[in-house]
């Protein structure tokens, strides 16, 4: 028997797996019939080591650990600490700048890749699909968004190889949700696939005749998700918590992983109401009340479902099409929950939008279709998808030559011939970029390349073509040969947003102290922010809750906030700091959960917070 | 140079190297299946199974794409050899960029013409007589309106471009068509390819006001 493939579905709230059974694509649920997995990561002492919990353990565990529960790590595969910005005034815990500035987490004083954090989450998929089935598996399909680029594929993939699987395609997942609809579908029909889940974006048009899944373009947003519309809320409410107690009130991150469930909650409860209300216990005799109705939450989420508009009509114009060439939409992701959502798309469409799959079930469904394409088990259906984004070198004077136009086929490739300038070179750079903007420095650098062993000749005189290949994953592969003498040149390739294995080894290798003593003053700051926001939040506790604590408790907690504060004022070393403040929040934390079941209890208003499952910025 | 009114249907038989049937076809064996190792360096005429004319039958280009896909996509290889692999991403990636060449008018004429002889749009940049001249106002009414956000004007001036510019596409069909008669009566063509050269370039003009008015 063929070893099996493992379609998997990898979201940024959650994470599901389904194979090719003989009937047809099968989801994967584990004993007691669930099949989503919570894409949360939590970590906790265990002796000199740390254990790590993915899934339903590690959500529900979210506000008790704020500063150890990482969720959300799809939006920061690939990218710097500059990029996500945006998401550091929400997100609890830390995010610090790891090698080449790019965006990790930095947990207890040890940092991880998003890209490590994925191979959390994927072991975990793949043990629970090991369970489920009964035997080993070592093959996966894994779906991204279609607008990834070229270093969020690599860093997908480089995540399932950790997870010990060999990842025979990187699948889209407007695409693989349009498979698992056009199942039984023979004729020549348009689709327009809307897939807005919980952290990304994307519009995929597609035209499906006998069989073949012709992408014709797509567009969207790799930020842009219901955790944008959460935000949203987070901000209106903690805007106006200040504006009536004081604007230099500070959200500690327990309340701010408060505030989020609230917002979540508050966001499906206003899909199926017209008003919803929100209390919120400050402590200290403060509370926050207010009703926000659907109209409030629509206004305030509006620009976003805006934004995914335009992305829609921007993918219809590189196609070629008005919206009366679609004969079909597809919704696809937890967000096409929203009213409003439907709304617009059915309005700029002019059709009812189809919803008759399960949004959160579509896409591992999809990828197990495309596993069984590759296994040989499916011949019926074939799958021709484009690079969202047009590749290019830097040319003289800065400017982006682009080889291959977004929305190409592919597999696809293009040559560009390049020589040297000087007498006797035998190395030459190119820069790689991937965008649609005129400048070099406004695209994406997917890093340099440099031919190498070209043999010396004079200025000018060698020629070398390298081709430029984009794989049916939409990943980047680049060879080279000089031409005049017929040689191979090797092509070393540093990736500006990726990282290379070696990079990775030895992230993962590194102790705690290698790992910080490269970092700038930058993640000094972060990791002082931060041991303020705890300090804060302690502080407040102590004058709320001050009295659950026992004598010695109490006394513990003094001595660890005192050490914290005078390592505030004077240590320059972020991990001692670290050290100090994970000290003064452990010895915190009887009174931390005192406070915290007090919050919920009121903010949830006597739901149970099973009820509050992750029923819509799922994808 | 070409071989006059060459059909698919009429091209030479040739052997598979794999099997060494005698078939009919170009890029995939028609017996065994197997995909030819030549595919990946063959025109995209020939590739398509097309006859190398101007004047094709869009919805048979997209029938004998999507068929020759299937063979020589890499979904359906992923557990052969590195040599079948990577020989299944070379062709598909050579029809892919083939089907995109040929399935848009301009850039099917532009190859065509280089095919045949003719130059390229950088070794003779001539456009036909007095194109210029009109080419110039209209370009200062697209900036004017472009300026202005008159966005009723951008419309009527996308109109008026894009009938020159289906005006000029239907010259080049007409011209094409001339060529080949020229060829079978074995007429002199080099004016004939001088000519669609600089309707192309007119082609390209036009096409990238249009572009400004959006």
């Amino acid at each position: 028997m063929d070893e099996i493939i493992l379609g998997i579905d990898l979201g940024t709230t959650n994470s599901l797996a389904a194979v090719f059974g003989p009937g047809g694509p099968e989801i994967i649920t584990d004993a007691s019939g669930e099949a989503l997995v919570p894409s949360v990561i939590a970590f906790s002492p265990e002796g000199s080591s740390q254990k790590i919990t993915v899934g339903c353990d590690a959500r529900d565990r979210a506000v008790e650990n704020p500063l150890s529960t990482v969720y959300s790590v799809k939006r920061l595969v690939g990218k710097t600490v500059d990029d996500v910005r945006d998401d550091l005034a929400v997100l609890p815990y830390a995010i610090v700048a790891g090698p080449k500035n790019l965006a990790c987490v930095n947990i207890d004083g040890k940092l991880y890749s998003p890209q490590e954090l994925s191979t959390l989450i994927l072991s975990e998929i793949r043990s629970r699909a090991e369970l489920a089935l009964g035997q080993e598996i070592s093959r996966a399909v894994i779906t991204v968004p279609a607008y990834f680029d070229d270093a969020q594929r690599q860093a997908t993939r480089q995540a399932g190889q950790g997870a010990g699987l060999n990842v025979l395609r990187i699948v889209n997942e407007p695409t693989a949700a349009a498979l698992a609809y056009g199942l039984d579908r023979k004729d020549d029909a348009t689709i327009a696939v809307y897939d807005f889940g919980g952290g990304t974006f994307d519009i995929s048009l597609l035209r499906v005749c006998d069989g073949v899944f012709q992408v014709l373009a797509t567009n969207g947003d790799t930020r842009l998700g219901g955790d944008d519309l959460d935000r949203e809320i987070i901000n209106l409410v903690t805007s106006e918590i200040r504006q009536r107690f004081g604007q230099t009130l500070s959200f500690p991150p327990a309340t701010r992983q408060a505030l989020r469930s609230l917002a979540e909650a508050l966001k499906i409860r206003l899909s199926t109401e017209d008003a919803a209300e929100i209390a919120i216990d400050l402590g200290g005799g403060k509370s926050f009340e207010r009703t926000i109705t659907r109209q409030q939450f629509e206004s305030l989420i509006g620009p976003w479902v805006e934004h995914t508009i335009e992305h829609c009509t921007r993918a219809l114009d590189d196609a070629g099409l008005g919206p009366a060439d679609i004969d079909e939409v597809v919704m696809v992701g937890g967000s096409t929950r929203i009213p409003l959502v439907r709304q617009r798309v059915a309005e700029v469409f002019s059709r009812e939008p189809y919803t008759a799959i399960d949004p959160d079930r579509v896409v591992a469904m999809g990828a197990a279709i495309q596993a069984g394409i590759l296994a040989g088990a499916s011949r019926e259906t074939l799958l021709l998808d484009v690079t969202p984004l047009s590749l290019g070198i830097e040319t003289l004077g800065g400017a982006m030559g682009k080889l291959i136009m977004r929305n190409s086929t592919i597999p696809c490739s293009a040559g560009e011939t390049f020589t040297t300038s000087v007498d006797g070179q035998t190395s030459v750079d190119i820069n790689v970029l991937q965008g649609e903007r005129e400048l070099a420095g406004d695209c994406r650098e997917l890093g340099r390349f440099q031919l190498r062993n070209i043999p010396p000749m004079p200025a000018g005189a060698p020629r070398v073509q390298v081709k430029f290949t984009i794989d049916a994953n939409g990943i980047l592969n680049v060879s080279a040969r000089e031409l005049r003498s017929g040689r191979e040149a090797a092509v070393q390739i540093s990736p500006a947003y990726g990282l290379t294995k070696n990079e990775i080894d030895t992230m993962v290798k590194d102790s705690v102290v290698h790992a910080m003593a490269d970092m700038t003053s930058h993640q000094l700051i972060d990791v002082r922010n931060e041991v303020a926001r705890v300090l804060g939040a302690i502080d407040k506790a102590l004058a709320n809750a001050g009295d659950v604590l026992t004598g010695p408790q109490r006394d513990a907690l003094d001595e660890a906030v005192t050490a914290c504060q005078a390592k505030l004022e004077t240590c320059q070393d972020p991990d001692e700091l670290y050290a100090a403040m994970k000290a003064a929040n452990d010895a915190a934390m009887p009174l931390t959960q005192a406070q915290m079941d007090a919050v919920l209890s009121k903010t949830l208003q006597g739901r149970a917070v099973e009820d509050l499952g992750p029923q819509i910025s799922s994808e | 140079m070409t071989e006059p009114d060459k059909s698919s249907s009429s091209a030479r038989p040739r052997k598979c190297q794999q099997c060494s049937a005698t078939v009919e076809g170009t890029a995939v064996c028609d017996f065994c299946k197997t995909l030819n190792p030549a595919a990946a360096m063959m025109d995209f005429f020939s590739l398509l199974g097309l006859a190398e004319r101007f004047d094709i039958d869009p919805e048979e280009l997209r029938r004998k794409y999507l068929a020759l896909s299937r063979h020589a996509h890499p979904d359906y290889h992923v557990n052969d050899n590195a040599d079948v692999r990577n020989l299944h991403l070379q062709v598909s990636a050579s029809l892919n960029e083939a089907y995109q060449t040929l399935r848009d008018p301009a850039s099917r004429a532009a190859y065509l013409l280089e095919r045949l002889g003719g130059k390229s749009s950088e070794a003779d940049k001539s456009v036909p007589d007095g194109f210029l001249d009109t080419m110039m106002m209209m370009q200062e009414d697209v900036q004017d309106a472009v300026e202005a956000s008159d966005a009723a004007e951008l419309a009527r001036l996308r109109e008026v471009l894009q009938t020159q510019h289906d005006g000029l596409m239907r010259g080049v069909a007409e011209l094409f068509a001339q060529h080949q008669q020229a060829v079978i009566c074995q007429a002199v063509t080099a004016g004939l390819l001088e000519e669609i050269r600089q309707q192309l370039n007119a082609v390209s003009y036009v096409k990238k006001l249009i572009d400004l008015t959006r």
